[in-house]
């Protein structure tokens, strides 16, 4: 009987709160991140009926440099839930590290363990955490289950890279030349070297974010493998763009991105329905890792919000919830972070788009063995060495990836100041 | 004995000397104040803060103090030339080609043979009127590898198609051409407008003494023209000095740093990795060559004969 009573109190105390939030949280986002939150802001009026919440959505080039701006000027014009890039993250904490809340304050450090290590690291500077989590984007390859069956090409019997060559080539021989195994946006992006690194365990810089290893024996074996890709002519180069037109026209027998890119092919290629299946990604030698991270976003809340209580119940009902990271999910298929959320039902049906498979599940089955990587604050100087270095090592300028590495090592130096990783 | 008071005769005094700023009327200062007031607080010093802040690292939290660093890595860094020579070679090629095109293009408007003058100085004015959004997304529509109409019309006419914004040299191309056929029309009415201060008495002294349309050309029209083009020469190459829109939204910069530009590195630098002093030094060091440019043209083709 106490203990009912004490219950009873603790929830009547817990519904006064919630009642006691009022006001406005605007929350900046884009595209579909935007419609993805909205989609879960009936289940958070429920416990919440009276604040409102206005999601904007300003495309995702503008609500970092609108950031940016309000940053600068000492956090004016700031939204009270802001919408970051994890890779463009640890900008923000090293030039305005006042310009966001640390979210420990607001109770953040209690749902920690709730999401994985890696989502972490580069949303927190010291013992600050800056953001949190949102969804991830746990590497796989999409393919086209009729183009492979043509081919001849089995995907369940693709395990290693040299496998993922091999059937390019039947695929190559099969249709002429005119269908390939995938589009790297060689020379706009170093996104194909990032995801191999990632999944050989190598990146730009040390987890510490303190020296470059981008010439590491991982990295090395990455770019090597991009290399062999385009001599073994089974990709093409193609920009974002162009790889939408590619598979949309039937020229692209499979794609390999974050799990993300599931709606931008569902939504781009509607008529494709049932034809599209996905297989983790190949590992660079037998029994090796089959995963890698592109991409995946987080939440932060201003320091200039005059309603940061508001605004952090928002963020830990769209994601410290099952509910919320599914309805998420379900909506936009952002791919969850929060690892209750990758045990829901929901994660288990299986898709008709995507002939019926379980997609859901072969995409978070990866998201344990996914190695850490940390973009760090300087970021953007180095893929923009590496986008340069990747296009002069395909066209054949060094003799070795480990010479074109090591000189893209010095260039991240002297950009950055940090040394190189001996 | 009395001693009268001597008067002396007054002594005409000068008239006192005001101060200069007594006689300076004050009004005129009073009405362009607010004008002032604002081209320090908007103008003058952000040109002063930002010269300081290349001496800073702004990477770190809060500005630090970096001494020369920024200069240091300036001199040094291989992308900084890969944009200074990209932009060159623009400079090199697209300014003198539509310099040349427009003044055809001025002297066919000038001439009394054409009708439907008006329209023909509206069509070719029109691409400025154009957002540069929108001609940047039809140039890369227009330029598409697989469905572009340019590979059509190639592929149509039995030539190869080209992959034009994935190879260095082809992005090169397409962005001269889009830059031409934007600026071309607005430099032809500059150059109409010179060409208008000729006295036409010039040409019938030149016919009667029997000189052809050619020589009038090279022998007249251009000398003539001089001060016109000068102005449109230092004019493209102050803006090519500053060319971000064309590289950054129909090339993005690539492939690779193929068709990067000082303007877009210095976005990238300032506005991409947040990095505002290097953005600083990079934005001084393209002022300081438009300067020397500017004053090398005015010294070369600016003199009266």
């Amino acid at each position: 009987m106490k203990k009912f009573a004490l219950m009873t109190a603790l929830a009547l105390a817990s519904a006064a709160s919630a009642q006691s939030l009022s006001g406005t949280v605007t929350v900046w986002s884009w595209d579909a991140a935007a419609k993805a939150l909205q989609s879960t802001v009936p289940s958070f009026n429920k416990k919440y009926p009276n604040v409102k919440v206005n999601v904007v959505d300003l495309g995702n080039q503008n609500v970092y440099d609108r950031g940016l701006a309000g940053c600068a000027a000492g956090g004016v014009d700031m939204p009270d839930v802001y919408s970051i890039e994890n890779n463009e993250a640890e900008v923000f904490w090293a030039r305005f590290p006042n310009c966001f809340v640390d979210l420990n304050t607001l109770g953040a450090d209690k749902v920690a363990k709730n999401f994985p290590a890696f989502k972490w690291t580069e949303l927190m500077a010291g013992n600050k955490r800056y953001a949190m989590p949102w969804d991830s984007g746990p590497v796989v390859i999409f393919y086209r289950r009729d183009l492979y069956q043509q081919a001849g090409v089995n995907p369940t019997a693709i395990k290693t890279w040299d496998d993922f060559i091999a059937a390019g080539k039947k695929v190559n021989a099969k249709f002429d030349g005119k269908v390939k195994m995938g589009i790297v946006g060689n020379g706009q992006d170093d996104e194909w070297f990032r995801m191999l690194a990632n999944q050989n365990n190598c990146f730009y810089f040390d987890n510490a974010g303190t020296s470059v290893t981008v010439n590491k024996p991982g990295c090395v074996d990455a770019l090597n493998t991009v290399k062999k890709l385009y001599d073994a002519q089974v990709v093409a180069t193609g920009d974002w763009g162009g790889q939408i037109t590619s598979f949309k026209s039937g020229k692209s027998a499979s794609a390999m991105f974050g799990a993300w890119y599931e709606g931008t092919i569902r939504t781009n290629a509607p008529d494709q329905k049932g034809k599209w299946g996905v297989y983790p990604m190949p590992a660079s030698k037998p029994g090796g890792v089959r995963a890698a991270n592109l991409g995946g976003s987080a939440l932060a809340l201003p320091s200039s919000s005059k309603n940061k209580a508001a605004a952090y119940a928002f963020m830990e009902n769209a994601l410290a919830t099952t509910g919320g990271q599914v309805a998420m999910l379900k909506s936009q298929g952002l791919v969850p972070s929060l690892l209750s959320a990758t045990k829901d039902p929901y994660v288990k049906v299986a898709q008709p788009y995507w002939g019926n498979q379980k997609v859901w599940q072969t995409i978070l089955d990866t998201l344990g063995d996914v190695p850490q990587a940390r973009g760090t604050q300087y970021f953007q100087d180095a893929r923009q060495v590496m986008i340069v270095v990747q296009a002069d090592y395909i066209k054949g300028k060094y003799k070795t990836a480990k010479e074109a590495l090591d000189d893209a090592a010095k260039k991240i130096s002297s950009a950055t100041g940090l040394p190189v990783a001996k | 004995m009395t001693t009268a008071p001597q008067f002396k005769p007054a002594e005409p005094r000068p008239p006192a000397r005001k101060s200069r700023w007594a006689r300076t009327p004050k009004a005129p200062y009073l009405f362009i104040l607010p004008y002032l007031l604002i081209f320090l607080t908007f103008w003058a010093w952000p040109i002063i803060s930002s010269f300081m802040m290349s001496f800073k690292d702004s990477r770190l939290g809060e500005t630090a103090p970096f001494g020369l660093s920024n200069w240091s890595r300036l001199v040094q860094d291989e992308f900084f030339r890969t944009a200074l020579r990209n932009t060159l070679v623009i400079m090199i090629i697209q300014v003198p080609l539509m310099l040349s095109l427009a003044t055809v293009l001025a002297v066919a408007l000038n001439s009394k043979l054409l009708k439907a003058a008006g329209w023909f100085r509206f069509a070719f004015f029109a691409p400025l009127v154009v957002g540069t959004v929108a001609y940047s997304a039809v140039f890369r529509l227009l330029f598409n590898t697989d469905f572009g109409m340019v590979n059509r019309g190639l592929t149509s006419i039995g030539l190869p198609a080209v992959d034009w914004l994935n190879q260095s040299g082809p992005a090169m191309t397409v962005l001269i051409l889009a830059m031409t056929w934007r600026w071309t029309g607005y430099n032809a009415i500059i150059l109409l407008a010179g060409l208008q201060g000729i006295s036409e008495d010039v040409y019938e002294a030149a016919s009667i003494d029997g000189a052809t349309p050619t020589q009038q050309f090279w022998k007249i029209t251009l000398p003539l023209l001089r001060p016109s083009l000068l102005f449109c020469l230092v004019l493209s190459v102050i803006g090519t000095l500053q060319l971000f829109t064309e590289p950054a939204l129909i090339t993005n910069s690539g492939p690779g740093n193929a068709t990067m530009t000082l303007g877009t590195y210095l976005y990238q630098q300032g506005f991409r990795s947040f990095n505002f002093g290097y953005a600083s030094a990079i934005a001084y060091t393209v002022a300081a060559i438009a300067a020397i440019f500017s004053v090398v043209q005015l010294r070369l083709f600016g003199r009266d004969e």
